[in-house]
């Protein structure tokens, strides 16, 4: 069955019709062609799909377009501005903490999601907010030292 | 000595595509009119195919091909031609492909699959080396003697494919006068690589008898020499593109998918065809690594010398081997760890099992036998009374002693004794911390060695193009999979032109028609080999540049000096770029042509080893370095806080620390897993992977990491190596398994030599008092 929605992409609004099976995630990759959200497991297990919708960060593997009929996403491609990168894009070029790329995004939007909600996160707010986030390659330290980063520049400006 | 880019932190050059979500990865292409091609897998570990009937499949709307083992072409390999692309007559693992169809989408294709009929007769099957190897073992391979292999592999029969063997001394004598000796069983299980990035393929065949694919793999040249010897395309019509790859630990090298796919597109000439992987296909239908099964012995003096050591290894290799050769080689050759052995009798035998065949995988060969070595010797140090660290130096490789394989170790193989100093000073400064009642604190350390183990003439080459504007355009055809190795090259390019890191830029794809010849990307070989092909590509470059010059102030080649990125002749000056293109005489007429600096790269003097004794110069060279962990166990609960992990590693001159600190922990992080959560399990039935996912295969997160870890570098400069530098991307994997199992041994007086180690295995020995 097909469904009409209407989704808010980086600013872009989307009118799409949508079989009631289609995720999230095949919506943003498939259909409006953002293929910078990766798909790692589409069982929610990895975090690598990781986008904001209405502020909270979201597995979009594990939710259907149309549950987000209304919404306002965020993506990777919609951190920062069009000829500036985001603090935290920033940070993870400074520290390294993109290796291989794929869980990036993903890791991206849930720093931008704990910045965005708070102003002086701990370190136990940084690990619970990437916790459940996998990545192979880094052991993590420069992910964690990147939100950081991001957050001591936030605060300076 | 003293570098302007080398041996500083640049910021890595693929990083803003990758944090912009631009790096475009195989799964984000999309061509016109590309299908989609589901796999059928077969349910049991071992089973004949009785009949497969795909009429039905074939009639759905929308499905284009039904491919089944009589449909394409086999056995290739290219160590051992021991595999088809889609299963034929039999099945030897579960996960193996029985058939594929390709249609306008994957779910036409999945449902297509669920109505092809397949008939199997189930077979008794094996999943442990040990039994694979014991007598009554059911053959998975009745061919095996039959097989055509490369010359270094020695088939025995039966499940072994491989036997490599290590003979130095009399061990007999050695033993009988050896003080104490110590004999342990070790398992490094079954793992799987779990890149974040699933496996990828989408190609297309014409019937001018080309093909093109894109694959997520470490291995472009690798892909097309076996699309050419399964389906006869000349080479130069075979174009495999690798763009960058979402991780890959040896898991995307040599061939996964790619043989599959390739005759997935020539059923249906002029599409695209996609094969995308789920996270479940990846655990069974990829390769697997490790599976190492070690009995050792060894023999010590009382003054704490090593006298003797005896092992038998079985490495457990999958329902087809191929690559897993060479990790019985790695095996073989590392099988001493980093200690002088006088006297040495090693058998490692490569054995096929019913598992998914193993690949390469970090550090491969290496990790499997650091377990019993640094177990054993941590063991026999206790026996002896003598500290573990100071029983380890006076037996490390320093430089001088001769290796198992015969080889004396030079100056700049870097200073073993050094670096287990270094960590024994951090690990053991001052008392074990009070982390409470509860927990009891233990520190161990292992120390290690790795070789690059690959075929002993592989080879690198690079261009080197120079634009108008100065800048210059680094061609590889290594793979980027986020080990920082364009970062590193481009590094290397800078200083050999002496020209600044920002103006080099390195291709970031790998295409087989149009880069240059790179074996591939595995082994950490990348650094030494690219970067020595990268030396002479620069020096290509400015001679060629010296002799456009000489043209130009019509003078003798040897009158231009070269000076930054200028060539100069008394004071006359011209800029690199007014010769990039060629240059022009001001009636107009073309004087020079473009300049582009080629090198080509090949170890020399590396030798297969003696089929009897393993002796010879058989690794390219040698990396040394020692772990340190401190950890606590929970009494009540079993589980083990890793506090601190150490790391000194002499890993020749380091190009750029953060990236090395970083590949170093990445590799010690993947081993933490095997250690403590990861393994594959079999079901006990049907011989299937029942961990099939990433809540039941756990992998460490954030939340598990250390808190303190340190990294240091030795920097003994490597001889053979571009600036002195030599691999460093799978280092960090080979130590941490036998350190954090001798500090568990330190906290609990437990001692394990089976991964993982558990919270439930530690509370059944605590409670056992095993």
């Amino acid at each position: 069955m097909k469904h009409s929605i209407k989704v808010n992409i980086n600013g872009q609004l989307y009118l799409e019709e949508v079989e009631t099976s289609m995720t999230l995630l095949q919506f943003i990759r498939d259909k409006v062609g953002l293929t910078g959200t990766k798909s790692g497991c589409e069982n929610g297990e990895c975090g690598a799909c990781t986008v904001i919708m209405n502020g909270n960060p979201v597995r979009s593997c594990i939710i259907l377009a149309v549950e987000a009929d209304g919404a306002e996403i965020i993506t990777v491609e919609g951190l920062g501005e069009k000829d500036k990168l985001h603090p935290l894009q920033q940070s993870f070029i400074e520290t390294g903490a993109a290796q291989c790329g794929f869980c990036t995004p993903g890791m991206l939007m849930a720093g931008k999601a704990l910045l965005d909600k708070k102003k002086n996160p701990s370190n136990e707010d940084i690990t619970e907010a990437l916790g459940g986030h996998l990545c192979r390659c880094t052991g993590y330290k420069s992910i964690s030292k990147a939100v950081e980063v991001a957050l001591s520049k936030n605060n300076r400006n | 000595m003293t570098f302007k880019y080398v041996g500083k932190s640049c910021t890595r050059n693929d990083g803003v595509e990758k944090t912009t979500g631009r790096a475009l990865f195989v799964a984000d292409m999309k061509f016109p009119g590309m299908l989609h091609a589901k796999v059928l897998r077969s349910p049991y570990a071992h089973a004949k195919i009785k009949s497969i009937d795909t009429s039905e499949a074939l009639r759905q709307p929308g499905v284009f091909a039904v491919l089944t083992g009589e449909d394409v072409p086999g056995p290739f390999g290219v160590a051992i031609a021991d595999q088809y692309p889609i299963a034929r007559n039999k099945v030897r693992y579960a996960g193996e492909p029985v058939a594929a169809a390709i249609a306008i989408n994957e779910r036409a294709a999945h449902e297509a699959l669920k109505l092809v009929k397949v008939e199997y007769e189930p077979l008794p099957f094996v999943i442990h080396p040990k039994d694979a190897a014991s007598e009554g073992a059911p053959i998975i391979h009745e061919n095996l003697m039959n097989y055509h292999v490369a010359p270094y592999v020695n088939p025995v029969g039966k499940n072994i494919y491989q036997h490599f063997k290590v003979r130095k001394g009399d061990i007999e004598e050695a033993f009988n006068k050896a003080d104490v000796v110590v004999e342990a069983e070790t398992w490094f299980p079954y793992i799987h690589h779990v890149q974040l990035e699933p496996h990828c393929a989408i190609a297309q065949y014409n019937l001018d008898d080309s093909m093109i694919m894109y694959s997520t793999t470490q291995a472009p040249f690798v892909v097309q020499s076996c699309m050419q010897e399964l389906h006869g395309m000349p080479l130069s019509k075979i174009q495999v593109v690798a763009p960058y790859i979402g991780g890959g630990f040896g898991g995307k090298s040599d061939i996964t998918i790619e043989a599959l796919v390739s005759c997935l597109a020539k059923a249906v000439p002029g599409r695209f065809v996609r094969l995308l992987l789920t996270r479940e296909e990846m655990f069974i239908g990829t390769t697997l690594g490790r599976g190492g099964y070690c009995k050792y012995k060894v023999g010590v003096s009382k003054e704490g010398k090593i006298l003797a050591m005896e092992g038998e290894s079985y490495l457990g290799s999958g329902g087809n081997a191929d690559y897993a050769v060479n990790i019985v080689t790695g095996m073989g050759l590392a099988g001493t760890g980093p200690y002088e052995v006088p006297n040495l009798k090693l058998d490692v035998y490569g054995v096929y099992t019913n598992t998914p065949p193993i690949g390469a995988s970090r550090g491969y060969g290496h990790p499997e036998v650091h377990l019993p070595v640094e177990r054993l010797l941590e063991k026999a140090a206790r026996k002896l009374g003598m500290d573990p660290a100071e029983f380890r130096l006076k037996n490390l490789l320093a430089e001088g002693k001769v290796n198992g394989i015969g080889q004396v170790m030079k100056h700049e193989n870097g200073n073993v004794v050094l670096c287990a100093q270094k960590v024994a000073e951090e690990l053991y400064k001052s008392p074990k911390p009070d982390k409470g009642e509860n927990i009891m604190v233990g520190r161990g350390m292992a120390a290690y060695m790795k070789t690059p183990c690959m075929p002993t003439n592989v080879q690198s080459s690079v261009y080197l193009k120079l634009n108008v504007d100065g800048s210059v355009t680094l061609a590889t055809g290594a793979i980027e999979m986020g080990q920082g190795t364009y970062t590193a090259l481009a590094q290397i390019v800078a200083e050999a032109l002496d020209i600044p890191y920002e103006k080099v830029n390195v291709t970031n794809k790998v295409d087989t028609l149009i880069s240059p010849y790179e074996w591939q990307t595995v082994a950490s070989h990348g650094t030494w080999g690219t970067g020595n092909a990268i030396l002479l590509a620069a020096e290509d470059l400015k001679s060629k540049l010296k002799e456009s010059a000489s043209k130009v102030f019509d003078t003798d080649v040897k009158n231009i000096k070269i000076e930054g990125d200028k060539l100069i002749y008394n004071d006359k000056v011209l800029k690199w770029g007014d010769l990039a293109l060629g240059y022009k005489n001001p009636d107009g007429s073309a004087l020079t042509g473009p300049v582009i600096g080629e090198g080509h790269f090949v170890p020399k003097g590396v030798q297969n080893p003696d089929p009897e004794t393993g002796q010879g110069n058989a690794a390219a060279d040698w990396t040394f370095g020692c772990v340190g962990v401190e950890l606590g166990v929970d009494k009540t609960t079993g589980e083990i806080h890793i506090y601190r992990l150490l790391n000194t590693i002499d890993a020749g001159t380091i190009v750029n620390p953060q990236v090395a600190r970083d590949q170093v922990l990445g590799g010690m992080t993947m081993v933490l897993g095997s250690t403590l959560t990861e393994g594959i399990v079999f079901s006990e039935d049907k011989g299937n992977i029942r961990n099939n996912n990433l809540v039941d295969y756990k992998i460490i997160g954030i939340e598990d990491m250390p808190e303190e870890v340190l990294i240091n570098f030795v920097e003994t400069p490597e001889e053979s190596g571009p600036y002195g530098a030599k691999g460093i991307g799978e280092h960090g994997a080979v130590g941490p398994a036998p350190a954090i199992l001798n500090a568990i041994y330190d906290a609990t007086g437990k001692d394990f030599y089976e991964l993982p180690v558990t919270a439930e295995k530690i509370m059944m020995a605590l409670e056992g008092g095993k």
